[in-house]
């Protein structure tokens, strides 16, 4: 009850960012009402998605400064558990998530434990190295479609089909992922004032003072990271519904766990805003971007130089990001 | 046993190159403590150096060498002064986004200007030649250049860093950069000066690998990938390192073919269903894997 209370308290931020954040909120609520494009539709979609990895990535890379950069082979778990159960043995989305869920932070346990004995570069490359990994094993595996991937075919359904996430329009699937970020802000708000949280602020600051004040340093990083995986994992199930079509090349490659990283570091990591402005930047950036210039004048690569100049200008010069540039300013006005 | 030497010497071979690879992000990471996603893309950038020099002067691709050092060392240079100094003030999250924001640029500026098809080079004294080694062993005339230039280029980097008074800056400002500054040694032109020789010894290593390896924008992540196994596994910042641990890791790209000789001439169906050949690299991830987590230092490292 504690905790449900702590996380629906937002009393600590300031009223002007409530305000801005509940204008944002009726907005999501109420925009498929106004007349959009399928594309706008889409594009939504992918940034509440992309919004909730960020926000698993910014638990254990914001929060706790280790940088992940394998998180796309927790997104392929989640996505081929749910797949895989609904073509062979047609188990609705609601159960598979929660089995999605639960193996990737099995998997997660497992690769974890050894992981976080290692510390900066070395842990995020060998996080890298785990999911490449994976993502071999998916190719190859026949029982999961080897490199052909998999193929949810919506003909067999009735949509819309609320048990298994079969629809035919968009805004189901809107509502859905709604509801999920709602909740995973509502977790995350409550994660960052746990125990927990300020165990792993402190983690980051200075480990060895961690360690010195009794706190389990390598227990603490290995459940914020189950935490993490979990909310990449439950949108990963969500991915397999919604695209329908997975392939391990696409769900698990290396762009995507970059891109969540990207995300929340853009929007300012360790704050609880900043994945999800990351996101409302960066995704209708890139999908836009490809339309415009990469598909419609036919200059292959256009839109993505765009975009690396973009990571690079912010890596270079406000690397605490979005979030970091409007703390400094606040900082400036209180003077 | 025909198969076991002809592997055991083309892994030799095919890792001597992957040493040199590996060399120049050994001598960055060495140096200024930064790992360059980017350096994929360099070898990409001398791969594409070396087809069109080659493919535009009419010469032999082995006397193209220079110019592909020559451009590597430029690239190095300007990206340092240009970028990587920027970075270095933030933190290491910004280190491994900012790099990897410049792989995405240099793949997508090659794929602008060059188009995602394969090229290879189909000319040269070399090209399509062997040496017959006896026992079955047949050795591809060009991957025998490479090696042995990588062997040289290998000398040539040992000696510098231990014989020569830049040499001595360079391992100066890799131990305590601050120390290095107050003995008048001028860190910041180390600093370029080890992103120079390191884009130029990969860019040498792309120039003799496009002898018998097609060129295209992407083949930069599998190389990167690679490189930092060989690193992780030879210490990084270690130079000797690095070469013994290319041999290993080229060893270890040859095993899975081995494995499936082994499985056809003694009739394993259950192995066959799925050929080895498929975990061709996933063995080395693998082993970059497990090296972190048993000896984080490698084997010859020296640096915490």
């Amino acid at each position: 009850m504690e905790k449900l209370r702590s996380a629906f308290d937002f009393s600590d931020f300031p009223p002007l960012d409530l305000s801005i954040a509940g204008i944002v909120g009726v907005f999501l609520l109420v925009f498929p009402i106004f007349p959009h494009s399928a594309f706008a539709m889409a594009t939504m979609i992918q940034f509440l998605m992309f919004s909730l990895y960020g926000m698993g990535w910014n638990t254990i890379g914001g929060y706790g400064g280790q940088v992940d950069l394998g998180k796309a082979q927790y997104v392929g778990i989640g996505a081929y558990t749910t797949a895989v159960l609904l073509i062979r043995w047609d188990i609705p989305f609601w159960f598979s998530m929660p089995l999605g869920v639960c193996f990737a932070v099995i998997w997660s346990f497992i690769i974890g434990y050894p992981l976080f004995r290692l510390k900066g570069h070395y842990f995020a490359i060998a996080t890298i190295a785990t999911s490449l990994v994976l993502m071999d094993l998916f190719g190859v595996w026949e029982f999961v479609g080897a490199s052909r991937g998999l193929e949810i075919s919506p003909i067999k359904y009735h949509p819309p089909d609320f048990w298994r996430l079969i629809f035919k329009e968009d805004i189901y699937y809107y509502y859905v992922i709604l509801g999920f970020f709602f909740l995973g802000i509502l977790y995350v708000n409550g994660f960052r004032k746990s125990c927990l949280g300020f165990q792993l602020r402190s983690i980051k600051d200075n480990e060895d003072v961690a360690r010195s004040l009794g706190i389990n340093v390598h227990w603490a990083k290995i459940k914020t990271y189950a935490i993490a995986t979990a909310f990449v994992s439950m949108v990963g199930s969500f991915h397999a519904c919604y695209i329908k079509n997975i392939e391990p090349e696409d769900t698990m490659s290396l762009d995507i766990s970059i891109l969540i990283a990207l995300m929340a570091m853009l929007g300012g990591a360790g704050s609880l805003w900043g994945p999800i402005i990351g996101a409302a930047v960066l995704i209708p950036l890139k999908s836009y971007l490809k339309e415009w210039l990469g598909a419609a004048a036919g200059l292959a690569g256009i839109d993505l130089i765009i975009y690396a100049v973009i990571i690079m200008l912010i890596s270079a010069l406000e690397p605490r990001g979005i979030w970091g540039i409007v703390e400094k300013v606040r900082r400036r006005r209180q003077r | 046993m025909d198969i076991l030497i002809g592997s055991l010497v083309a892994g030799i071979l095919i890792g001597m190159i992957l040493a040199l690879v590996a060399l120049g992000l050994t001598i960055i990471f060495g140096v200024m403590d930064i790992v360059n996603f980017a350096h994929g893309e360099f070898l990409m950038i001398g791969m594409y150096t070396g087809l069109l020099t080659a493919k535009a002067t009419g010469m032999d691709p082995l006397f193209t060498l220079p110019v592909s050092a020559l451009v590597g060392f430029l690239l190095g240079v300007v990206c340092y002064y240009a970028f990587i100094r920027f970075l270095m003030r933030g933190p290491m999250v910004a280190q491994l986004l900012g790099t990897f924001g410049l792989m995405l640029f240099l793949r997508n500026l090659a794929l602008l200007i060059f188009g995602s098809e394969d090229r290879a080079l189909h000319h040269g004294v070399l090209v399509g030649k062997s040496f017959e080694m006896g026992m079955g062993v047949i050795i591809p005339a060009t991957k025998m250049a490479a090696a042995v230039l990588s062997v040289v280029a290998f000398l040539a980097i040992w000696l510098l860093m231990n014989r020569t008074k830049i040499g001595k800056a360079l391992t100066a400002t890799a131990l305590n950069a601050q120390g290095a500054r107050y003995m008048g040694i001028p860190t910041e032109k180390m600093n370029a000066l080890a992103w120079g020789i390191g884009g130029a010894s990969v860019t040498v290593a792309g120039a003799l690998l496009v002898n018998f390896w097609s060129v295209n924008p992407f083949v930069g992540i599998l190389f990167t990938m690679i490189a930092f196994a060989i690193v992780a596994l030879g210490g990084f910042g270690s130079v000797p390192g690095a070469f013994f641990a290319g041999l290993v890791v080229g060893m270890i790209t040859e095993i899975p073919g081995i494995w499936d000789f082994l499985s056809y001439t003694l009739n394993w169906d259950w192995m066959m269903d799925v050929p080895m050949t498929s975990f061709k690299y996933t063995g080395v991830y693998l082993a970059y894997f497990i090296i972190m987590v048993l000896r984080p230092r490698g084997l010859f490292g020296w640096k915490n």
